[in-house]
C-alpha cells in the first residue's frame, strides 16, 4: 500500500497481517509510523493495493471500521473537543444511540474504571499531560472497540505517567497497536515492525526489532533520512 | 493556552434554579429577550433587559455581579465602539438603547450555554433539528458541528493571547502580520486537527447503514 501527499511515497508497498494481542511499531522520525496506524483506521486511504479490519475494507466500510478501530493520537487535546472529561466521553457514546440518561451513567463509569472520575467535570485544559492521555484512551475505549490503535501515546508524558500509559494499554482487551520512541515500551509487545524511510526493515519479536533499530540507528548518518 | 470557558460561552457546572431548567424554556427565554429589545426599542426595554438578564444570572446561576460583568470583556471593545459611534452620531439615550440591548441578548445566551451541560444542549438541538430530517437534514451533524463551533471561541480566544505574547515576547507586537498570520495557521490547524480527531472517533459520519466509498489519501 502507498499513499502520496503531494507525489511523495510514505510508506513502500507492504504485505501485513496484523493479528498478534500487542504490535508495536517503531521508526525514525518521518518513516512512515503514523502514516501505518492511521491507514488501520481508515483515516488514510492507500493509493494502491487495500487494508481490511476483520474483513472490512477501509475504502469501502470506512465509517464501520473506525466505529471497531480506536484512534489515540499523540497529543491527547487534539482529540478532546468538548469542555469537561465527561462531555467528551458522552460524545463518544452518541454513536450508540442511547439515552441521555444511559448515556450520562455509562460515562460516569467508563470515568471511574479509568481512575478519572474525580477529573470529570473539569476542563480538558486544566488536566495534567498524564491526566489528559487517560482521559483521551477513556473517550475513546467507551466505546467498546475491538482495536486500539495509539500513536505515540506516551511521547508527552513524564515518567510517571508514561508508566501509568503503558500499565493502562498493558491491562486492556482489545488488540493494541501502537507506535513508540520508547524502546522499553516498545518490548512489552508481542511483535514489532521497524520502519525506515517508508519500508519495514524488520518485522519480529521485540527484542530482536528493538536491537536492529538501535543498529540502524547507529549506522545512519545524522540528517539522513 | 488559557481558560477562556467562563467568559466566552462553555457550560459550568453550578448550582441555581437555571441548572435545574430544561434547555428549551431558556432557549425560549433568551430568543424572547432578543426579540423584546428589537421589537420594542426603547430605554425602558433595554432597562427592563439588562435588569432582568443580570438578576437572573446573579440567582438562577448564583454568580457574583463582578463575574457577570466580567462574562462582558470579550465583547467589551465592539460594544465601546458602537456606544461611542451612537452616541456621536445620534445621541446617548439611542446608544444605550442600542448596546444596552445587545448586552442583554449576550447575558441572556450566555446564561443558556453556562448553565446546560453541552450534551443536553445537542440533545435540544437534535430534537429541534429532527422535523428537517425529511428534507435531508442530520440532526446529530448539525448538533455535533454546533458543539464545535461553541468549544472553537474559547480555544481561539486563548491561541489570540498566546500568539500576542509570542510577538511581544520577540518585541513585535505592533506588528500586526506577526499576530495575525499564526493566528490564521492556527485556527486551520485546530479545524485540521478536530476534523481528524471527529473522523477518528466515528462521529459525525451519520448512521452505519451508510457508509459510501470514500478516496481520502494522503494525510
Amino acid at each position: 500500500m502507498r499513499t502520496h501527499p503531494e507525489g511523495r511515497t510514505l510508506l513502500e508497498p507492504l504485505d501485513l497481517l496484523l493479528a498478534e494481542r500487542r504490535i508495536s511499531v517503531i521508526g525514525a522520525n518521518g518513516s512512515g509510523k503514523s502514516t501505518l496506524l492511521r491507514l488501520i483506521n481508515g483515516l488514510l486511504l492507500p493509493t494502491e493495493g487495500t487494508v481490511a479490519v476483520h474483513g472490512n475494507d477501509t475504502r469501502t466500510m470506512g465509517r464501520t471500521v473506525r466505529r471497531s478501530v480506536g484512534f489515540v493520537f499523540t497529543d491527547p487535546l487534539s482529540q478532546l473537543v468538548m469542555p469537561t472529561g465527561r462531555e467528551d466521553v458522552e460524545l463518544s457514546l452518541r454513536t450508540l444511540r442511547l439515552s441521555s440518561g444511559d448515556r450520562r451513567s455509562r460515562a460516569g463509569e467508563v470515568l471511574r474504571r479509568f481512575g478519572i472520575d474525580h477529573l470529570a467535570d473539569r476542563s480538558s485544559y486544566d488536566l495534567s499531560g498524564g491526566e489528559r492521555q487517560i482521559l483521551a484512551l477513556a473517550v475513546v475505549l467507551a466505546t467498546e472497540p475491538r482495536i486500539l490503535v495509539a500513536d505515540e501515546p506516551t511521547t508527552l508524558l513524564d515518567l510517571r505517567n508514561d508508566a501509568r500509559v503503558r500499565s493502562l494499554i498493558a491491562g486492556l482487551d482489545q488488540q493494541v497497536v501502537f507506535t513508540t520512541h520508547n524502546l522499553d515500551f516498545a518490548l512489552e509487545s508481542d511483535r514489532t515492525l521497524v520502519l525506515d524511510a517508508g519500508r519495514i526493515v524488520f518485522d519480529g519479536p521485540a527484542d530482536d526489532a528493538v536491537a536492529h533499530y538501535r543498529q540502524l540507528c547507529s549506522c545512519a548518518p545524522l540528517g539522513g533520512p | 493556552m488559557r481558560g477562556f470557558g467562563a467568559t466566552l460561552g462553555l457550560y459550568e457546572p453550578g448550582r441555581g434554579f437555571l441548572y435545574r431548567t430544561a434547555p428549551a424554556p431558556k432557549a425560549v427565554a433568551s430568543l424572547a429577550c432578543a426579540v423584546a429589545v428589537i421589537a420594542w426599542r426603547s430605554p425602558t426595554t433595554t432597562a427592563v433587559a439588562l435588569l432582568l438578564t443580570f438578576g437572573v444570572l446573579i440567582v438562577g446561576a448564583r454568580l457574583s455581579p463582578v463575574r457577570v460583568l466580567r462574562m462582558l470583556l470579550p465583547a467589551a471593545p465592539v460594544l465601546g465602539i458602537l456606544a461611542l459611534y451612537q452616541g456621536l452620531a445620534q445621541d446617548w439615550l439611542r446608544a444605550f438603547v442600542v448596546v444596552g440591548g445587545i448586552t442583554a441578548c449576550l447575558l441572556a445566551a450566555r446564561a443558556l450555554t453556562l448553565t446546560t451541560a453541552t450534551q443536553d444542549l445537542l440533545d435540544g438541538v437534535v430534537r429541534l433539528v429532527r422535523p428537517f430530517r425529511r428534507l435531508g437534514a442530520d440532526p446529530e451533524r448539525f448538533a455535533l458541528a454546533l458543539s464545535i463551533m461553541l468549544r472553537s471561541i474559547p480555544y481561539l480566544a486563548g491561541l489570540f493571547v498566546d500568539v500576542r505574547q509570542a510577538a511581544r515576547a520577540r518585541g513585535l507586537e505592533r506588528n500586526p502580520r506577526v499576530v495575525v498570520t499564526p493566528l490564521v495557521l492556527g485556527a486551520v490547524a485546530y479545524a485540521h486537527r478536530t476534523g481528524e480527531a471527529l473522523a477518528a472517533r466515528g462521529l459525525g459520519e451519520g448512521d452505519l447503514d451508510e457508509d459510501p466509498p470514500d478516496d481520502r489519501t494522503g494525510p
